[in-house]
């Protein structure tokens, strides 16, 4: 629609319209009325319309007459190039042109003789203008016979098996087949199941249509006779063109400050995204599975599953001691010192005093703090410190036995069991408390000294505690982003911090092995370096971005409280060094503080109020996410009937009557009770899945050693599944033994490696493509192979059943089918993605045969050897067809030989009919 | 389909013939006894202008149209396999300029014939199944695209015989591909429709670099590393039955399925989301009887007429760029009864020739003004 037809339009109507409103001065108008000028305005646009359309035709005739005229010139230049060329005799084309043009004057000028091939000579042209049929009046030149390829559909190369994508369902889509021999059509669907779901999209407003309701409108008024007749034209609800009416208006009146908000907002977005935005497309693009982005097996709206057991933080022990960069914290601090030993009066003084390694001074501060522990407090640590214990997989066995031994209160109970509802609402809040919960009770410990010792030495920490309240909230409404930090690591910072500050290491504080206790004593003096630190940090935080402090975050996850690693890693041209370590401690001071608090309100019984505040805003959070990818996520609800499964498929029956169990990680964080949805499937947990290693229902894999597991002693190979070097005990992929050089592999004597992991390892055969000596395509082997030799995979899209019973019944038709049934949820169809095994012909003496196999929680089809079979040997397998399915020449009585596509009439599309 | 909305109606044209010319039948030929499937006049080089090919059967013969109404054989040419059934052919040449025939059929062997020696020039084997539409790239004549059964539409080079791309695959189609055409000035662009019932847009943009390479490659043929378009550009739901005709018409696309008419549309693309838009449908053009599949339109070569056969014989030409859509003339004649399977227009429109499921060829020509 033209935008300015529009305009002279509605000024056209407006003038009428207020000619109109002069006259009759009474709102009500009647629907004779409203209905002529809904008429006029249908008119109207109609007329725009064809206007546009001849307009828009206009500009495609100019265009194409330029194209046409630089084609003409191409065409005339082929001629000139070729009248130029002396050879041009030799063109038999232009030779038979000329003959037959001087032949149509010999006629002419005979002026009798109407029977122009009477003159024919061999090889010249010849005049027809009868109905002698000209096959017989020239001679043809033969075509020497090409021969043919067996026919198939292009497929494309799958070296790994796909999930189907939804625009490539044929259900709900009709398919009109066309039967060559009978040249007829048919629908190919069944009208009772075939249920076009038109989904009742709402419809949009197309701009014409907004322009009738706005003018009509106008003219006419709002009310319901008016909305109703519009709503009769643009065949829509009242309710629907009075809506849209609304938001025609409101939109004329946004339009305007509509253009600044944009660019402003577009200036903003990218600042005030944190990491948490961007990371959720990476949680939906990323498979964890095949650790790949934008995995086509798993589908990247998989839902995301994290293990309950956590790995420790990255450590890098080689870089301990030097500094990172000129910007390192270590630098820095070493130099602060240096300036700073002799100058008592300021405040990092305390924290060099403290850390110089006065022992006497430490041993009194570590006596007087137990002294002076008050039983509420220490009622306080040992709440919190059970609660961390119910949320088991946080904290290492070693913390715990340092732990004293749980007092419970009653306000315990409550927090406890609300961190257990948590747990099960959603992993993700679980995990993210549990940290929390983790960090605020090792800050405890810490700030119970820390308040300790700073009460008496320093004045300035009670002025910063004395507003317990007020920090407790500002810990709810941050917590979940600063709180992040893992308490290993910040007890191995200190370590470093003053390893590079004195040069003098305990021996017995290796990095991860360090006891509470003797952590407890360097974090009273550390408490002192931090804080100091700390404070003229705090006023800094504000120029931390949101996507800097979740990089933070994440940096601290990975690499725990390592600020050269984090620096370099995830804030490199960020922040430096200095910069993380200063954010780092200030953030731990922080944290002490609300801690502190949080256990004074503990105390008052207000922490529920506090906890619940902050899991509450957690919670919301999370789970607005969580939503969200639920809906995306299409769960399947096909259930396995074997009465509704028509269309013939290749299948495996050796052992098994029941299919195999298609596998889905479970998102238990405990060990699997009923409630695993592993367990109420059926199917071992696997390593995806979100439970402990230590959970009851997964699969310990094998413990061969010398077997190589090529046999059903070992567990896996009896299980129809891979091992799995993650899994097994003895099973694992090596690049050598370590003494010679990498890449080389270990020799087969002497080292056994595990042979049964071939289709994880992709060591397959070669397989060759080739005319079949039975029919159509085959496939061969390039290689000799030994018995039970792993040949290669059969790859293909998975389909729903559904999908394939839909599918399977067009093929059917065609008589060659590529459906392979893979388990009780996913058929697989080569047809139009495979590998080059769908090209095996079934045999009732095959020598081949093909097993699924569960590799690395999924289904796989491996072709394998059943016999020895020479290089160049075509392979058949037995496709097991359910016996009344099968088609004829799949049939075990009269099955002399193999046919996979039967010997259908090559004679042809006789006649194209619809 | 959905409803057209109030204000994208298109505009139909009207059946009642302008007579803005008239055609006479001048000749009519029986080649043999098989249907003939394609005709199409030589649009490649001037000197030609006059020549057309036919195939039918496994036949391709080329003819010249003369004056008053004469038609010459200039060359026959037939498959040694009796099974083949040839189903289109199209002109093309080498790079130096020698014209080529290309030809294919259900055997889906493409057949390039050198017209200026009369002998075979290459075959291409690689099709999995019939080839049902060859067209030339106007700017490149050495360049074709075929339309096949196997649900594939391939990019050759007919002067060093390479299969330079496939558009097949994920978003490929999924049933027969009954035709395709290339866009007549954006050399990228392909357009083709088949039998699952879509017309969809290809862009060859990023895989240029290896058409130019099939140009100067030396090495086998079938070493050359063919490549997959998986995806097109754009996807239409336009029509609701098989659709076997489409041809671009500028930047418009002018497409048919089996409801008796001719649509003419744009497509819409959007540029940040390639595979998504929307059609605005334009005009239409009915033509009636016309309800069975395998029937192909054509253009003069200024696409100002479009004209295309019928289930019975006639013969119905639009002036394809007026709007509304103005018939030019519908020709019928008495002994014209089966069903056209294709038409050709000359270079200005006054010669018209139908070829028959009977294995007939008529020759009509425009009556002078005068």
């Amino acid at each position: 629609m033209d935008d300015d037809d529009n305009n002279d339009a509605g000024e056209w109507l407006s003038e009428k319209t207020r000619f109109k409103m002069a006259q009759v001065e009474e709102k009500t108008v009647s629907s004779k009325e409203i209905l002529s000028v809904i008429d006029s305005l249908k008119k109207q646009v109609a007329a725009d319309r064809s206007l546009s359309v001849k307009k828009r035709l206009e500009e495609n005739s100019k265009k194409l007459g330029g194209i046409t005229n630089h084609l003409y010139t191409l065409s005339n230049e082929r001629r000139s190039s070729w009248i130029g060329d002396t050879d041009s005799a030799s063109d038999l084309l232009t030779k038979r042109q000329k003959d037959a043009l001087g032949m149509q004057n010999g006629i002419d000028l005979s002026n009798g003789d109407d029977d122009g091939y009477s003159y024919q000579e061999p090889s010249t042209a010849v005049l027809m203008g009868s109905s002698i049929p000209v096959k017989n009046a020239v001679r043809p030149i033969k075509l020497t016979e090409v021969k043919k390829l067996p026919p198939y559909t292009t497929w494309i190369f799958l070296d790994r098996n796909q999930r189907m994508t939804e625009d490539q369902s044929v259900v709900g889509r009709r398919r009109i087949y066309y039967d060559q021999n009978g040249g007829e059509a048919l629908i190919c669907s069944d009208s009772e199941e075939e249920v076009i779901e038109e989904d009742e999209e709402k419809k949009e407003f197309f701009e014409s249509e907004d322009f009738i309701l706005r003018m009509t409108i106008k003219e006419a008024c709002l009310s319901d006779p008016v909305l109703e007749s519009l709503a009769q034209c643009l065949s829509r609800s009242p309710a629907e063109v009075k809506a849209r009416y609304e938001t025609l208006m409101k939109e004329k009146d946004v339009e305007a400050s509509k253009n600044r908000d944009i660019e402003a907002q577009n200036w903003n977005s990218f600042l005030e995204k944190d990491l948490e935005a961007a990371l959720d497309s990476f949680d939906n693009l990323f498979c964890r599975r095949c650790l790949v982005f934008d995995c086509r097996l798993h589908g990247c709206s998989q839902d995301l599953i994290f293990p309950a057991d956590k790995q420790n933080p990255w450590n890098h022990p080689d870089e301990e001691n030097a500094p990172c960069g000129p910007h390192c914290y270590r630098l820095v601090l070493k130099s602060e010192r240096n300036d700073t030993v002799r100058s008592p009066m300021n405040p990092e003084d305390k924290s060099n005093s403290s850390s110089d390694g006065v022992g006497a001074q430490i041993s009194s501060k570590k006596s007087a703090r137990r002294k002076a522990k008050s039983s509420q407090s220490e009622s306080a640590s040992s709440n919190t410190r059970n609660l961390s214990e119910s949320s088991d997989s946080e904290i290492r066995p070693g913390h715990e036995e340092s732990s004293p031994t749980p007092q419970l209160s009653p306000s315990k109970n409550k927090i406890a069991g609300k961190s257990g509802i948590l747990k099960r609402n959603s992993k993700r809040v679980a995990e993210r408390v549990l940290i929390c919960m983790c960090k605020r009770q090792k800050k405890m410990t810490a700030s119970e000294s820390d308040s300790l010792a700073s009460g008496c030495v320093s004045p300035t920490d009670m002025k910063l505690r004395s507003n317990p309240r007020k920090q407790s909230e500002d810990a709810t409404s941050s917590s979940h982003k600063d709180v992040k930090s893992s308490n290993t690591g910040r007890y191995r910072k200190k370590d470093w911090t003053l390893k590079g500050v004195q040069g003098e290491v305990p021996p017995n504080e290796t990095v991860n092995d360090l006891a509470l206790t003797s952590s407890n004593d360097f974090s009273i003096r550390e408490e002192f370096v931090d804080e100091n630190l700390g404070k003229q940090e705090l006023s800094d935080d504000n120029s931390w971005k949101a996507i800097e402090k979740g990089l933070f975050e994440k940096g601290v996850e990975i690499f725990g409280r390592n600020s050269c690693l984090i620096a370099r890693n995830l804030l490199n041209g960020l922040k430096t060094c200095w910069e993380v370590f200063q954010y780092m401690t200030g953030a731990d001071n922080k944290l002490a503080y609300h801690a502190a608090s949080g256990v004074l309100s503990l105390l008052e019984g207000c922490s529920k109020y506090d906890l619940n505040g902050a899991m509450g805003s957690n919670e919301v959070r999370r789970r607005s996410r969580f939503l969200r990818r639920r809906g995306r996520v299409r769960r399947l609800k096909y259930t396995w009937k074997s009465t509704a499964y028509h269309s013939i498929r290749k299948r495996i029956t050796e052992r098994k009557d029941q299919p195999c169990r298609q596998y889905n990680p479970c998102s238990c964080q405990t060990a699997c009770g009923k409630q695993c949805s592993c367990l109420l499937n059926g199917t071992c947990c696997e390593k995806y899945c979100g439970c402990p290693k230590s959970c009851k229902n997964r699969f310990r894999g094998c413990h061969c050693a010398k077997s190589q597991c090529r046999s059903r002693q070992c567990p896996c190979f009896a299980a129809d599944r891979e091992c799995d070097p993650d899994v097994c005990r003895n099973c694992w992929v090596s690049c050598g033994d370590g003494t010679a050089s990498l890449g080389v592999p270990p020799q087969r004597g002497d080292n056994y490696e595990c042979r049964n992991m071939k289709l994880l390892l992709k060591q397959q055969q070669r397989v060759l493509l080739g005319r079949s000596e039975v029919s159509g395509w085959g496939a061969f082997l390039k290689n000799n192979v030994g018995k039970h030799e792993y040949l290669g995979e059969y790859t293909g899209e998975l389909i729903s059943h559904r999908e394939a019973d839909k599918r399977g019944k067009i093929y059917d038709r065609e008589n060659s089918s590529f459906l392979f049934n893979l388990n009780d949820q996913f058929v697989l169809d080569a047809y139009r993605k495979g590998d080059k095994l769908k090209f095996a012909n079934h045999s009732p003496e095959p020598n081949c045969y093909a097993k699924v196999i569960m590799v690395a929680g999924d289904h796989r089809v491996g072709i394998f050897a059943k016999e020895r079979i020479n290089a160049g040997e075509e392979l058949f397998y037995d496709y097991r067809y359910e016996p009344d399915r099968a088609p004829a020449w799949a049939r075990k009585p009269e099955a002399s030989g193999s046919k996979k596509e039967d010997g259908a009439p090559w004679s042809g599309r006789a006649k194209k009919l619809a | 389909m959905a409803k057209t909305p109030i204000g994208l109606e298109p505009v139909i044209g009207s059946l009642t013939s302008s007579k803005k010319r008239e055609y006479r039948v001048t000749n009519r030929l029986q080649e043999g006894k098989r249907p003939l499937y394609a005709v199409v006049f030589n649009f490649i080089d001037s000197r030609y202008f006059n020549v057309f090919a036919t195939v039918g059967g496994n036949r391709v013969t080329v003819y010249q149209c003369l004056e008053g109404g004469v038609i010459a054989v200039l060359q026959s040419y037939v498959d040694e396999d009796k099974d083949e059934s040839f189903y289109t052919v199209s002109w093309a040449c080498n790079v130096d300029g020698t014209p080529f025939v290309v030809a294919g059929g259900i055997n889906g062997i493409i057949r390039v014939i050198d017209a200026s020696n009369e002998k075979i020039h290459k075959s291409f084997v690689g099709h999995g199944d019939s080839v049902n539409e060859i067209r030339t790239q106007p700017l490149k004549p050495s360049l074709i695209v075929s339309a096949s059964k196997d649900e594939s539409v391939r990019l050759w080079n007919v002067h060093t015989g390479i299969c330079i791309l496939i558009f097949a695959g994920a978003g490929g189609h999924r049933n027969e591909v009954l035709s395709v055409d290339f866009h007549p000035s954006d050399i990228y662009r392909i357009a083709s429709c088949g039998m699952d019932n879509t017309v969809k847009i290809w862009s060859m943009k990023e895989f240029w670099t290896y058409v130019e390479k099939s140009f100067t490659w030396t090495d086998l043929p079938s070493k050359f590393p063919t490549k997959y378009v998986q995806f097109p550009v754009f996807l239409a739901s336009i029509h609701s039955n098989y659709v076997d005709c489409n041809r671009w018409l500028g930047d418009f696309i002018l497409s048919k399925s089996v409801d008796n008419e001719i649509v003419l549309w744009e497509p819409k693309m959007k540029e940040q989301s390639p595979g998504e838009g929307t059609v605005d449908i334009l005009q239409k053009y009915p033509v009636p009887e016309c309800d069975i599949w395998f029937i192909k339109f054509s253009y003069d070569f200024h696409y100002n007429s479009v004209a295309i056969g019928n289930r019975e014989g006639k013969i119905f030409v639009w002036e394809v760029q007026s709007s509304p859509p103005v018939l030019i003339a519908r020709l019928s004649h008495a002994q014209s009864k089966s069903p056209i399977r294709q038409t050709a227009m000359s270079f200005d429109g006054s010669t018209i020739l139908s070829c028959c499921e009977d294995g007939t060829i008529w020759r009509w020509d425009a009556v002078p003004a005068n």
